[in-house]
């Protein structure tokens, strides 16, 4: 009150000055009219009526200010009308104590697992070997030299087969398994043809040309051709070496192979998390245009709906696609199987309800000239509204605060008067606001100057498309914002 | 101090963990119940997990392209079934989690039937809990006790369920236990037991005041779990009954095929996150208001007096059926419960309940049970209720006819099991199991607070009875629990207020106790309480407790006092 001189007694609001007669009515009107504005004020009102009125008027509690002091009875009852579940009750809180055995398990896996590796790896080189380019093709030194790879187990050692436990005679001949030199019967042995076996010992080959190759292997490695002695070269194995390669090659097809499904579900993950992140960027934009606001070029927000429309198009399609997945096969796939492609598709409708269809539709061209009007209006109905309320107290201030502004004028924009430059080259570095296409009257608060320019910032960002700088300029406006409406109010206080 | 939240972010961490594509997650029986409570299927339909499979569930279908993360209880079948799936690996890559401490051994027999190097983690997470609501947790175990002590299973569950609570809420806490109760002592003396064991996992960052876990019995107060109860939550698990957040409605006439059976979770559901504690009244008209807003925005005219008109209306637009789900469920099930307490005459038999207990007029409230048991209209169940809390209430009074009344049971029909019950809860609750004076409200002080309450305004007279627990955790923030009656295990003890209270009810707790410690929560700033049972109970759940307490009770054990009646 430093333009008021006279002193002024009663019930005043200590916010507007209001003499309102009575306190419960002056606590009335705060609580109504400026409770927004300051808890702490009407925290201090409350207690220092309260202890008056009970010092002046020797006056019990009113049971409106029972509080926790009170006993514990009371506040059981009084507590039980109030809503339930209150989350805010709950402090944030990390998560809970969390053991890893992982390191265990992998220790004793890898000591068990390492046997498997070992002789499987022993295997791969023989194989390597026996079917490399050096490996004689005549039949005679062929057999020498699998000897000299891997040593044949003497025949005089083993008398059955140690599969089928079935005696060897004249016509049930000993076989030697190339890999590993061991005996079995003929009826017993396992065919690899060489195609597979360059498939299990060249995991480069396979990698550079995986397309091509991973389509033939389907049947290579199909349990007819390797049984198969005819046709293509192949080498003979016993059951075990047969068993220790195919998990080998189990493990890398499942390392390098997706299924149909795994790559439509691919896709669509793709396609949900570009949609989130346009909608990240496009939900600001459609709220400020909105509201007639003209930080945001209404093209580009077409232009972002558009696209997001399309990202939505695409999940509806893939998802749609994965839930008929093989529905009209034939064996059905496994019913979890379908459940599963459902579920997938609940989600993907469930994304787009919570995110797309409620997709806000953007004013239309004329729609938005009115909001922009209606907010010019509404945006200087105030600053009026203010002006006036505050306009003997600003009186003083003004003279002061003109002298301000041109002095602040000058230091910002020295070259503000030097119009329309043409746009500047953009460098590598990125893009530069250009300080003179905004206009803006010469009457403003400096404040607000700023804030015009600043939305001119923006504006200019935007279409240069540095959606990061946007950020950080829009919160430069929002602190300008809230600290010009402070100025405001201290104002005309 | 939030059990929802703790075992939301394990599970999250959980999926998390497994890194992007298609999920399958594989439980038990018990870990379905721990997540389904904290998570609804579309929320984690998210995170990318698509397919929910029971561990135990013979012939499951190899999908290799989806990771499995199993999340099961540290049990010897479960270990096994894990074992067996890893030999014969169904999903690409596995993350494991057990719920609670699992030994090296068992580890180590997993990873001997990893041959496929298909697991990636073994973790434990200590999310071996149900979370009902932020500070109510329940272990799901019913009738925990036999021949009114542990049952050898009951307590290591109870113990790894309670130590789970603690290890993922992070606390290291001084334990304080109910001295009259044999079964309290022995859960906090084999909770301080893993604590000491499990060492390494409870060193947390040290608070300056410590956390308390305070230990109680059900024998102590076994009239809250009797009484008929008027707050929505409560009120719907006695008279429906909620088992994992879903009610069964099935029995109600002429209900539709999809709300036959409803979930009533505060976590996805903001009408019961509001009403959850209001009482039935307050329902009705919050569910009106809610009623009447949607009314006006569909431009409708027609008057919703009654129950039976919201129903209607709801079905003239079955458009806005679909919209408002949750508003037609929430009438279907204020619905019922007004049908119900219509039609069994509840707030008679409420009113006469809560006077009994909290009323002293001896000859006035028999004469009252006997008007009410004569009378057609009331049901056998309530019949009970009333003389079991008559039976306690009076247990010592010089007139008591605890027999009169029982005879009068017999006359009405009641069944021999039902009446039983009678002494059964004599036996499970009655004045010698008793630590506390659990009607010790009706001395004068409290009397003379009622009279000055009167003054103030009519206190809602079905709702007059507070738990005994309330009291009991009101000393203790005020420091004035009694050392002898509850004493401290070991020697420490803690000096200050209390901040983080964890209360545990052997023998189930109760929806009212549950609204009781939010009351307290509310209303104490700077302290924090949740509390658990080995269940949730009402009162048919609390029968078969009682009922399964008393059997196997060894003759010579409490054999006199059993045949004294």
């Amino acid at each position: 009150m430093a333009t008021s001189s006279e002193v002024r007694e009663g019930f005043l609001c200590p916010m507007c000055m209001k003499d309102l007669g009575t306190v419960s009515m002056l606590q009335d009107h705060f609580e109504e009219e400026h409770s927004n504005e300051d808890k702490d004020v009407l925290q201090q009102l409350r207690g220092l009526f309260g202890k008056a009125k009970k010092k002046i008027l020797g006056e019990k509690e009113n049971h409106d200010y029972v509080d926790q002091s009170d006993s514990v009875t009371d506040t059981y009852s009084a507590n039980l009308t109030k809503t339930g579940y209150d989350s805010s009750l709950w402090d944030p809180q990390e998560i809970g104590m969390i053991r890893s055995h992982t390191d265990v398990f992998k220790a004793t896996r890898g000591a068990r697992v390492d046997r498997f590796v070992v002789e499987t790896n022993k295997l791969i080189i023989r194989l390597d070997k026996l079917t490399g380019s050096n490996s004689p093709t005549d039949t005679g030194k062929r057999k020498a030299f699998e000897k000299s790879v891997v040593p044949w187990m003497p025949d005089k050692y083993v008398q059955t087969c140690p599969d089928c436990t079935r005696n060897f005679s004249l016509t049930r001949r000993r076989h030697h398994c190339r890999l590993c030199g061991g005996i079995m019967c003929d009826k017993c042995s396992h065919f690899l043809p060489h195609t597979f076996a360059k498939k299990l010992t060249n995991p480069a080959f396979q990698t550079e040309m995986e397309v091509g190759f991973l389509k033939r292997t389907g049947s290579n490695s199909s349990l007819n051709s390797l049984m198969s002695p005819e046709g293509e070269a192949h080498i003979r194995t016993c059951n075990n070496c047969r068993k220790l390669l195919e998990r080998r090659d189990q493990q890398i097809q499942q390392r390098n192979v997706k299924p149909p499904i795994v790559i439509m579900y691919e896709n669509l993950q793709s396609y949900v998390e570009n949609a989130q992140m346009l909608l990240k960027e496009f939900i600001p934009m459609v709220e400020s245009l909105s509201c007639g606001e003209s930080t945001y070029n209404m093209y580009t927000a077409q232009q972002y709906r558009n696209k997001i429309l399309k990202m939505y198009e695409s999940i509806d399609s893939v998802s749609k696609r994965i839930w008929v997945y093989e529905t009209n096969a034939d064996p059905l796939p496994p019913a979890t199987q379908l459940k599963m492609q459902k579920n997938i598709r609940t989600m993907a409708t469930s994304f787009m309800q919570d995110n797309m269809i409620g997709l806000q539709a953007l004013p239309s061209e004329e729609h938005y000239k009115k909001l922009q009007e209606a907010r010019k209006i509404e945006i200087q109905q105030r600053i009026a509204d203010e002006r006036q309320a505050a306009a003997e107290a600003q009186e003083k201030e003004r003279k002061q605060q003109e002298q301000r502004e041109t002095t602040i004028k000058h230091q910002i924009h020295p070259s503000n008067r030097d119009s329309d430059q043409p746009a500047k080259t953009q460098k590598k570095s990125g893009w530069i606001p250009e300080e003179t296409s905004i206009r803006y009257s010469d009457k403003d608060d400096p404040m607000v100057q700023q804030m015009n320019i600043i939305r001119g910032y923006i504006k200019q960002a935007r279409q240069a498309e540095k959606y990061d700088e946007v950020k950080m300029l829009e919160q430069n406006l929002k602190d300008l914002q809230q600290e010009y409406l402070k100025q405001q109010r201290q104002n005309w206080s | 101090m939030n059990v929802i939240l703790a075992i939301k972010q394990y599970i999250s961490k959980m999926i998390e963990d497994s890194g992007p594509g298609m999920k399958v997650l594989l439980m038990d029986k018990d870990t379905t119940s721990i997540v389904s409570m904290v998570y609804a299927q579309s929320e984690i339909l998210q995170k990318e997990v698509y397919l929910f499979e029971r561990l135990d569930s013979a012939g499951r279908e190899t999908m290799k392209h989806l990771k499995c993360i199993a999340f099961v209880r540290p049990t010897k079948e479960n270990v096994e079934l894990l074992a067996q799936e890893l030999r014969m690996s169904k999903y690409g890559l596995y993350y494991i989690y057990f719920s609670n401490v699992i030994s090296k051994q068992d580890v180590k027999v997993l990873a001997e039937a990893d041959d496929q190097e298909v697991v990636r983690e073994v973790q434990e997470f200590f999310g071996d809990y149900v979370a009902v609501s932020p500070h109510l947790f329940t272990l799901n175990i019913n009738g925990c006790c036999q021949g009114l002590n542990w049952s050898t299973d009951s307590l290591a569950r109870s113990t790894q369920g309670l130590t789970s609570v603690l290890l993922s809420l992070k606390k290291c806490p001084m334990i304080r236990y109910q001295n009259s109760s044999e079964t309290a002592r022995r859960l906090a003396e084999s909770v301080r037991q893993t604590i000491n064991k499990e060492a390494a996992l409870f060193e947390f960052r040290k608070t300056d005041v410590a956390p308390i876990l305070l230990i109680l019995d059900r024998r102590d107060d076994a009239v809250t779990p009797i009484l008929n109860q008027w707050t929505y939550q409560a009120m719907v698990h006695e008279l429906i009954g909620i088992a994992n957040s879903r009610i069964n409605l099935s029995n109600v006439p002429g209900i539709s095929k999809e709300l036959q059976e409803v979930v009533l979770s505060p976590e996805h559901d903001e009408f019961y996150a509001n009403n959850m504690y209001s009482n039935f009244g307050e329902i009705g008209n919050n569910i009106k208001d809610l009623m009447d807003e949607f009314q006006t925005k569909s431009k409708s005219h027609e008057k919703i007096e009654s129950i039976s008109d919201m129903k209607q209306f709801l079905e003239q637009y079955p458009q806005f059926k679909k919209m408002s789900g949750t508003v037609s469920k929430h009438v279907t099930v204020v619905g019922e419960l007004s049908r119900l307490t219509n039609k069994h005459h509840l707030l008679e038999v409420s009113e006469l309940e809560q006077d009994i207990v909290c009323q002293g007029d001896h000859s006035a409230i028999l004469q009252r049970i006997k008007t009410l048991i004569a009378s057609e209209k009331i049901q056998h169940i309530d019949m009970l209720r009333l003389v079991m809390l008559y039976a306690l209430r009076y247990e010592s009074h010089s007139n008591n006819d605890v027999s009169g009344l029982v005879d009068a049971l017999r006359k009405r029909g009641v069944s021999d099991r039902l009446r039983m019950m009678v002494h059964a809860v004599l036996d499970y609750g009655g004045k010698k199991s008793r630590g506390s004076d659990l009607f010790g409200n009706q001395d004068i002080v409290s009397l003379t607070k009622k009279f000055f309450k009167g003054v103030k305004g009519v206190e809602n007279v079905y709702t007059q009875h507070k738990p005994l627990l309330y009291s009991l955790l009101d000393q203790l923030i005020k420091g004035k629990l009694k050392e002898g009656a509850y004493p401290y295990l070991g020697v420490s003890q803690l000096k200050d207020r209390p901040q983080d209270i964890i209360v545990f009810v052997i023998g189930g707790t109760t929806f009212e106790e549950a609204l009781a410690i939010h009351t307290l929560n509310r209303s104490s700033p700077g302290i924090r309480i949740i509390i658990g049972g080995t269940t949730v109970h009402n009162f048919k759940s609390f029968l078969d407790e009682v009922a399964q307490a008393i059997q196997g009770q060894s003759s010579s054990n409490v054999g006199p006092r059993y045949h004294r009646r």
